[in-house]
């Protein structure tokens, strides 16, 4: 069980990483808008550019 | 789809036009070669789905590029400086999106804007319709991004920074960190929590038990020092305006827990309560995000609503012609709409015809007619037809203006009801926290080890918080509710009141009838003077009155000079014209004590010295839905009446067409007071509604009074509810939410008190453990809240 003295803090560094990530993203506006993600999904791209010099 | 029907714009195909454009191997017909391109444009950029995707084609979308030109404008350093934000490398701009309706839209935006060279970051949000970017300028110019969306068949609109700050946004990023950190802690928390309570039963190492309680130390204290911050600093403001909310006996039982707790975990005490506290705190900061995201959706829609106006308008000075931003625009200014465009400002036509379609604005779908002399409101969207305006009111003073001014007055607007449930948690949380306190010392003597969990039970699961959310939070999803139907709330007393109404009494001109009169003869009884004469002096006198009959007078012909105009609310207008002391309006108030008219129509007067000259005869449509509203308000159980100022038959043949039994025709604005006042001493509560100017002192003296107002008499309306539109059926609406918002209150309350009813003595007795408090306590406000919340979607099915 004396793993657990090592693996528990080390979480709580993962947890911290993730409580920093989210403040960014959240901080950068990323979770502005929270209604069209929801229907982003049923959008894809099936077709490819027919011709496209750009890329 | 109909193959007579473009397959890009969906405008009917022109005789004799044939092109089609080849999507996926089959051949589609198009309208013309500008549609073709754009569809082209849109296949080779691998966008085809696009057609897939869209819920409607709309004639708005893929409109042909008119004018490449215009863009150049905002390729200046100039306009760069004023439109964007940015640190030199970079530029962010928010542009609204004009035409955008759907998903596909947002979609086929967002994919082609993405691969302009020098673009870095696009998104786009198809509720507001903004789009914000953030480019390189150096490669790419602000025009030429512009361009690209005007290609696709948008209509962009480059918003000044300031007018894309929001407040709400903020306070939104602020609410989910409190509640990301509140929802984490409270995992890990209660993740050891498990180890402990396990190591309770089995017995555990007390080192490893020191660890998990110190563990438990570190991920509970973000929670109560950054999530409920909140509830400490709202606990100190209301303790310091002697109000106290529920926010004290929130900040008593988490304060008085988490220092317990570090006290237990530092002198290895008995027990600790780091789950019930992180517990408690995310349950609370979940209910007020998700009260936060019922406020915010009202707010989008009056943001919403001033973006409809376009940034910049083509202003035509002699034949010179400029593109000036709207800002710029002063009264009296002639200004070019092109098909397709918002309209900048309030103003009259002055040469062109068209149709307008002012959905946004007073939720009326069908496109109305406009040509030269009628009036044109900002924000609504010209379809079909060049026209040119003149400008009367620009800025805030316009219709757009002023209902936004309204829905924003709406927002804060706390009803009497709201108050007194505030009051009333006041006192609740002052007796709790001395029955939390008669607990503990009766606990102490009793039993003195479990004093202080149960104290804590008591604390938390009698927090008043469903009892303090039960009524705003419903107010708050009904107000946002009614104004997405169309109907401003101006006084919070008025859902309260529309809901209990019994009797509702409507006014007769403007309200069931349309308020366009035309006149349909002339009579003149002097012969001294013609009819053109008559008329022009009638017209003058008329100007001065906001009647609705009023209308029917207005010429475009020269008007004599007309003074010292004076308005007689309910009777008429008199005024000085051409050295003659002229008055128009009812016969008494014309010609001096005379018999009533009795002619079945509407009929005004024109005299002077008290003698009538001539005699006008009116008609007046009535509402296309005032019979529907009318039978929906009886079956819903109303009693309706009508009140009007008009002749008895005119109104009584209106009376008739509506089934009404109960009506009073030549009322004076005091016969009308006295009757709602004869109706409200018989014990009904009653609703008036009229157009809110003439009749101004007869609805203050309803419950609640709505008024139907439009364009500039918008803002002069002295109403609590106002419909701005051209139809009566909101009022039902009006009714059924505010009915239904009152349920859900009631069930609220019933629910809350209940709870705390059957928790109280359960917990003061010892059985109910903190985490099932914070439990039992958090379910009931989460209930009140999404209860209320079913209102933001009330109506929407049916």
């Amino acid at each position: 069980m004396n793993i657990l003295f090592l693996l528990i803090p080390l979480a709580l560094l993962l947890l911290a990483a993730a409580v920093w990530a989210f403040f960014w993203a959240a901080s950068s506006g990323q979770f502005d808008d929270l209604d069209t993600p929801a229907v982003r999904i049923i959008m894809d791209d099936d077709t490819k550019p027919a011709q496209n010099e750009e890329d | 789809m109909a193959t007579d029907t473009c397959y890009h714009c969906a405008l009917p195909i022109p005789d004799g036009c044939n092109i089609s454009i080849d999507i996926d191997g089959s051949l589609h017909p198009v309208c013309c070669p500008g549609c073709k391109a754009v569809a082209e444009l849109i296949r080779d950029s691998g966008f085809a789905s696009y057609y897939d995707l869209r819920e409607a084609p709309d004639p708005g979308v893929g409109r042909p590029p008119e004018d490449a030109g215009e863009w150049d404008v905002f390729n200046s350093d100039d306009m760069l400086e004023a439109f964007s934000a940015g640190d030199g490398e970079t530029a962010d701009v928010t542009v609204y999106v004009g035409g955008m309706y759907c998903s596909a839209c947002s979609w086929l935006i967002e994919s082609t804007v993405d691969k302009l060279p020098g673009m870095e970051t696009c998104d786009i949000n198809p509720v507001s319709h903004r789009l914000r970017l953030r480019w390189r300028p150096q490669k790419l110019g602000l025009g030429d991004a512009l361009r690209a969306l005007a290609e696709l068949g948008y209509e962009p609109q480059p918003l000044t920074p300031d007018s894309g700050a929001r407040p709400e946004l903020t306070e939104q990023r602020t609410a989910l960190k409190r509640l990301l950190v509140a929802s984490l802690g409270m995992m890990q928390a209660m993740m050891f929590a498990v180890g402990l309570y396990a190591g309770d039963y089995q017995g555990i190492d007390p080192d490893m038990q020191h660890f998990l309680r110190l563990v438990s130390f570190f991920v509970t204290t973000p929670v109560v020092f950054y999530s409920a911050r909140p509830f400490f600093s709202g606990a100190l403001r209301g303790l310091r305006a002697r109000q106290p909310g529920m926010d004290v006996p929130v900040s008593i039982a988490v304060g008085a827990a988490y220092v317990a707790s570090v006290y237990a975990t530092f002198t290895r005490g008995p027990a600790v309560w780091y789950d019930s506290v992180t517990m408690f705190v995310f349950f609370l900061t979940l209910g007020r995000f998700l009260e936060m995201r019922a406020r915010h959706r009202s707010i989008e829609r009056s943001t919403a609503l001033s973006s409809l106006l376009p940034n910049t308008a083509t202003r035509r000075d002699g034949d010179e012609r400029q593109v000036v931003p709207v800002s710029q625009l002063v009264a009296g200014d002639t200004v070019i709409v092109r098909a397709g465009d918002a309209v900048p400002a309030d103003g009259v036509i002055t040469s062109g015809d068209t149709t307008v379609d002012e959905a946004l604005l007073t939720g009326e779908t069908t496109p109305l007619r406009r040509s030269a002399g009628d009036a044109l409101t900002a924000g609504s969207v010209n379809l079909d037809g060049n026209v040119e305006m003149r400008v009367e009111r620009t800025g805030n003073a316009t219709t757009l203006g002023t209902i936004s001014r309204l829905s924003e007055q709406a927002r804060f607007a706390r009803p009497a009801f709201v108050q007194l449930a505030d009051r009333i948690a006041s006192y609740v949380v002052v007796a709790l926290l001395v029955v939390a306190a008669a607990v503990a010392a009766f606990w102490y003597y009793a039993d003195a080890e479990r004093a202080f969990e149960i104290t804590l039970s008591v604390l938390v699961v009698t927090c008043p918080c469903a009892l303090a959310l039960a009524t705003p939070a419903a107010f708050a999803a009904a107000g946002a509710r009614l104004s997405t139907l169309h109907l401003l709330v101006t006084d919070g007393n008025a859902i309260e009141v529309l809901s209990k109404a019994t009797r509702i009494i409507f006014d007769k001109t403007g309200t069931l009838t349309r308020g366009q009169p035309s006149i349909t003869s002339i009579e003149v009884l002097d012969p001294g003077f013609d009819e053109a004469d008559c008329r022009r002096i009638a017209a003058a006198l008329e100007t001065a009155s906001s009647h609705p009959l009023a209308r029917a007078f207005a010429i475009d012909d020269e008007m004599p000079q007309a003074s010292n105009l004076k308005v007689v609310v309910g009777q008429g207008v008199s005024g000085t014209v051409n050295g003659r002391e002229w008055r128009v309006g009812h016969r008494e108030f014309v010609a001096g004590e005379q018999p009533r008219d009795d002619h079945p129509h509407t009929r005004v007067y024109l005299g002077t010295d008290s003698n009538a000259v001539a005699v006008f005869t009116l008609d007046d449509e009535l509402r296309h839905d005032a019979k529907d509203t009318v039978d929906v308000l009886r079956d819903a159980g109303l009693e309706v009446a009508l009140l009007s100022g008009d002749n008895p038959l005119p109104v009584s043949r209106t009376a008739e067409a509506l089934d009404i039994s109960d009506y009073r025709a030549g009322c004076s604005p005091e016969d009308k007071l006295a009757f709602i006042k004869g109706a409200q001493d018989e014990g009904d509560i009653v609703i008036m509604v009229g157009d809110g100017i003439n009749d101004a002192p007869v609805l203050a003296g309803a419950d609640t009074s709505v008024a139907l107002a439009q364009g500039a008499m918008l803002a002069q309306t002295s109403a609590d509810v106002i419909m701005p539109g051209e139809s009566l059926h909101p009022v039902m609406t009006g009714i059924r939410v505010a009915r239904k918002t009152m349920r859900i209150v009631r069930q609220n309350l019933a629910w809350a008190i209940v709870y705390n009813a059957t928790a109280l003595p359960l917990a003061a007795m010892g059985y109910v453990p903190p985490w099932a408090a914070a439990i039992g306590m958090s379910a009931s406000s989460l209930i009140v809240v999404l209860n209320a919340l079913r209102l933001s979607r009330y109506g929407k099915a049916s």
